[in-house]
């Protein structure tokens, strides 16, 4: 028998003990929704206040379980594959808005709402969260880890507009930075430790925001090149131009059929509905912006013929709603996908992203690319060729191939690859971050381990 | 004599002429620039990472504490020896020592004073974007320890916005690196965290920042008012249309009638309120919105709204605007200066508190606002000779503070915690969230050994400025109180 069938009756009558019945779920098809990498808790947890989560946490420490918090669940898959995991601590009942202060441009959220369903509610006001996640993510989750959209060029990061956040510590205290306002510097900045904490800190109960006017229109212009080079020296040009796009993205080559709205029924199964590329698609660069009517034509006028393609209404919708799932409509066709979230100094945009097709195909995979080229911040999809599936260590050996490519400033951190083969190289890489006071803030705030054990980056 | 050995290694590490000692010396690095003093034993000028280094190292050894210093024009305390101690000058640390333009970066030490960024970078076509109003004498490393925010900040972003990574001298003498030129990277935001520290976490000795491309156009308005609450009320409606410049500033009459004494800025005496808007980007979208701005200024009551006419009359306006503390400090032997955040749609309400505040105390309080960020900077008037007034500056400076809490605000917006508002962290943060808030510092500065006894307030300072019902550790969650 193993270790976690023994302790199935305990995690599942403390908790029903501490949170009730109805707060405890140990349906084992619930359970595997949840699972990391193969391994389901013994229960779910759903707690609706921040005392539950703080005594949830506080039986976890006594009791020696392993907690993963889970918002939507779009994020699950991130880390290194967990030994055990005896809790998934659920923050889905904490999904209202505290406080929404049109007049004040700021909004006070629980942690377990949808960010789709906060954003909705902005609208009403004509309002903007710019937090552009994949659909389905929620507020906790996305600040968690640190997840951003092609609107970080415009908006910035959640760094930028995230005012506040409460949250429990893995120990059981509640700790709280910032406030409800949109400039404040009254004790430490602990929003900025929770942004991509990937919950190993603690668990974020509710976060505050500062909003933005929501443009009254946007278009987006779609600029095409024959290389890299090419694209690299227009976004250089932009840079130094007057014109500052909301997103500002670029495509590689095989990047472009994966924003297609179908979504196939079969991974293994797919084919276009028709032939894919006949001609070698182009470099794509797809720069969105707002403004008055004057305005725009002004952008459209300095991009001149670099310009190929205007994108509005649906159809410029419909494009950006593919490349923030980009993740997810690449794993729908390649299960097998390793896929990194990689952060360059904007200098290094073009190495990075010719070491990833190089490393990729020096492999056997092919890499899909898109990003952000203002900011140099990445997702690149490592694709498996159907013709000829990689052996489980090849996963390691690309990785390794690409990191080394890079500057000691990057970091290229593995979002999806299959578990087999995150056994064999480590999934967060470096970073230039001084790993040793990381791992005293791990052990401050949660000495017991509780949290994400053997997930994160540092115990 | 034991201070004679300190000095002599201190002198050994940096050089005969890098250490002060004398009474007569040190007197000057007793204060900043709020009400507080502190004597140092020790004032040392350091010229590179390995000597604050080896000058940490020595002072983990000798049991001094240290307090690092940039131009001292703080305005909460930061910079005060307050437990006696050694003053770790940046003066002689200011270099440019990268500007890496394809990656729109620079790379500086913190001794730089914030302009001369600016200045360094404006002929490439970018600048720094964070601008107090001190940015002439502070330095980025002062910036980065407060946070530092400015008039601009409102579209622009405060420090932290604009730093991506630092090199840092721990108490322990470690040097690390927290970020890099990357906007971000895997792992706690240590950057990030680090930001706004104010000394008490380590000492930053290379600092990366972003920097930002000048806009095409400018506009710079200033809408005159008879009536302090219709230019509260336009900051109001700006907020809410949805129009957001890069500047909103507020002066009221009794202000702007100083500042007008001291450096003709062109602001009309007989008005009971201005306000400085500023519009930047491209040419088309300043244009319209100038005007869009002008309009909403008129319908909520501005008697008229001038428009700067060349960048001369623009930088006229905002000297009058950035040299306001000098104006007042003209014709008040002292003042006080807070620094309250309130939500954008209290600002009405608050100025009319404050103006309720300076009756009650008899005082006379000028007031100069962030507001389109709704940070209040009201000036006390006083005499710091008599002890009387000066307690009741103090008095009246709380009750607005109390005030910004009670409408959800903060404390501080900008110019940090330091020693002058520890007591209030208590009404602030739960007992709960102090403790956190300690153990993080205990990551980097175990023993406090750097700037001692700032921003947290020792529980005993907590139990006499607030009533006894707040959570206590025993129960730490049992009474969190809802965020703030």
């Amino acid at each position: 028998m193993s270790a976690s069938s023994i302790m199935e009756p305990t995690v599942v009558s403390r908790l029903q003990q501490l949170l009730g019945r109805e707060a405890t779920v140990a349906d084992p098809a619930k359970l595997q929704e949840v699972a990391i990498d193969g391994c389901a808790p013994q229960a779910i947890a759903l707690p609706s206040s921040a005392e539950e989560i703080a005594a949830t946490l506080r039986v976890a420490g006594e009791q020696d379980w392993v907690v993963v918090p889970v918002g939507g669940g779009t994020r699950l898959h991130v880390g290194r594959a967990p030994e055990r995991v005896d809790l998934a601590l659920s923050l889905e009942k904490l999904n209202r808005i505290l406080t929404y202060d049109p007049g004040d441009l700021t909004i006070s959220v629980e942690a377990g709402m949808r960010i789709h369903s906060v954003q909705a509610e902005c609208r009403q006001n004509r309002q903007l969260l710019p937090l552009d996640t994949s659909a389905g993510a929620t507020i906790g989750g996305a600040l968690a880890s640190a997840e951003n959209g092609p609107w970080r060029a415009g908006f910035g990061a959640s760094r930028d507009f995230c005012i506040g956040v409460e949250f429990i510590t893995g120990d059981g205290f509640c700790g709280r930075g910032g406030g409800r306002v949109v400039k404040n510097v009254a004790g430490y900045d602990l929003m900025k430790l929770m942004i991509g904490s990937f919950g190993s800190l603690g668990v974020i109960v509710s976060a505050n925001f500062k909003l933005f006017p929501l443009p009254a229109q946007t278009l987006t212009c779609l600029c095409e090149f024959d290389s890299l080079a090419t694209l690299i020296e227009f976004r250089d040009w932009l840079l130094r131009s007057p014109l500052s796009p909301m997103a500002a993205e670029v495509v590689n080559p095989p990047a472009v059929e994966y924003f297609s709205d179908a979504a196939p029924r079969d991974p293994d199964e797919w084919a276009p509905p028709t032939a894919v590329a006949e001609n070698a698609p182009a470099w794509q660069l797809a720069l969105q912006f707002a403004g008055s009517d004057r305005v725009l034509a002004r952008c459209r006028q300095e991009l001149g013929e670099a310009e190929h393609r205007t994108l509005r209404g649906e159809e410029e919708a419909a494009f950006w709603r593919g490349l923030r799932n980009f993740e997810q409509r690449v794993m729908s066709r390649h299960r097998n996908a390793l896929i990194f979230q990689v952060q360059v100094p904007i200098s290094e945009t073009s190495s990075a992203i010719e070491a990833a097709s190089a490393a990729a195909t020096d492999y056997n995979f092919l890499a899909a690319v898109i990003g952000r080229v203002t900011t140099g911040t990445f997702v690149v999809a490592f694709l498996t060729l159907a013709i000829d599936p990689p052996a489980v260590t090849q996963f390691a050996s690309a990785a390794s191939a690409f990191r080394s490519r890079l500057s000691k400033a990057a970091s290229a951190v593995v979002l999806r690859c299959p578990v087999e083969a995150k056994r064999h190289f480590d999934v967060w890489g470096s970073t230039p971050i001084d790993l040793e006071l990381m791992r005293k803030i791990k052990r401050a705030m949660d000495a017991k381990n509780v949290l994400n054990r053997g997930r994160f980056m540092v115990e | 004599m034991f201070s004679f050995g300190v000095a002599r290694k201190l002198r050994k590490i940096v050089g005969r002429d890098a250490v002060l000692d004398r009474p007569e010396d040190l007197m000057l690095y007793e204060y900043d620039g709020s009400l507080a003093r502190g004597e140092p034993r020790y004032v040392i000028f350091p010229q590179t990472t390995e000597q604050v280094a080896e000058i940490v190292k020595l002072a983990g050894r000798e049991a001094l504490a240290i307090v690092p210093r940039g131009a001292g024009t703080g305005l909460s305390g930061g910079a005060i020896a307050r437990t006696g101690g050694i003053i770790l000058s940046f003066a002689r640390m200011n270099k440019i020592l990268e500007i890496d333009i394809p990656n729109l970066r620079a790379t500086v030490q913190p001794g730089l004073v914030n302009l001369e960024l600016s200045n360094a970078l404006a002929p490439h076509g970018f600048y720094f974007a964070p601008d107090p109003s001190s940015q002439k004498a502070c330095t980025i490393g002062g910036n980065v320890a407060e946070n530092s925010g400015g008039p601009h900040t409102l579209a622009n972003g405060v420090t932290v916005n604009h730093v991506t990574g630092l090199e840092v001298v721990l108490p322990s003498g470690r040097v690390v690196q927290l970020g890099s030129k990357a906007a971000s990277a895997a792992g706690y935001d240590l950057t990030g965290f680090f930001v706004g520290s104010e000394g008490t976490l380590g000492i930053a000795t290379a600092i990366t920042v972003k920097i930002t491309h000048l806009p095409e156009a400018v506009a710079t308005l200033l809408a005159i008012y008879n009536d302090v609450q219709q230019a509260a009320n336009t900051v109001v409606a700006l907020t809410s249309e949805g129009i957001t410049p890069t500047a909103i500033e507020m002066l009221d009459g009794w202000t702007l009638r100083a500042v007008e004494a001291a450096v003709h800025a062109g602001y009309p005496l007989d008005s009971a309120a201005v306000l400085l808007i500023e519009l930047e980007g491209l040419r088309e979208a300043v244009e319209e919105h100038a005007e869009t701005v002008s309009e909403l200024c008129r319908r909520c009551g501005a008697r008229e709204v001038r428009r700067a006419r060349d960048e001369a009359e623009r930088q006229l306006l905002w000297k009058g605007r950035k040299t306001a503390f000098g104006a007042i400090g003209r014709i008040s032997p002292s003042y006080y200066v807070q620094d309250g955040v309130i939500p954008r749609t209290r600002v009405p309400e608050t100025l009319r508190k404050i103006e309720e505040v300076a009756k009650k105390y008899s005082l006379t309080i000028g007031n100069i606002f962030h507001a389109g960020d709704g940070n209040l900077h009201p000036l006390i008037l006083f005499d710091a000779r008599d002890p009387e007034q000066t307690q009741r500056t103090l008095d009246a400076g709380r009750e607005i503070l109390d005030f910004c809490i009670g409408v959800g605000g903060s404390i501080t917006g900008e110019h940090g915690v330091g020693m002058e508002k520890q007591d209030l962290m208590c009404s602030l943060f739960s007992e709960s969230e102090r403790e956190v808030m300690k153990r993080l510092r205990e990551c980097f500065n175990p023993d406090s050994l750097l700037n001692p006894q700032k921003i947290l307030p020792s529980p005993r300072l907590c139990r006499e400025a607030i009533a006894p019902n707040h959570a206590s550790l025993e129960a730490p969650v049992a009474s969190a109180p809802e965020l703030r």
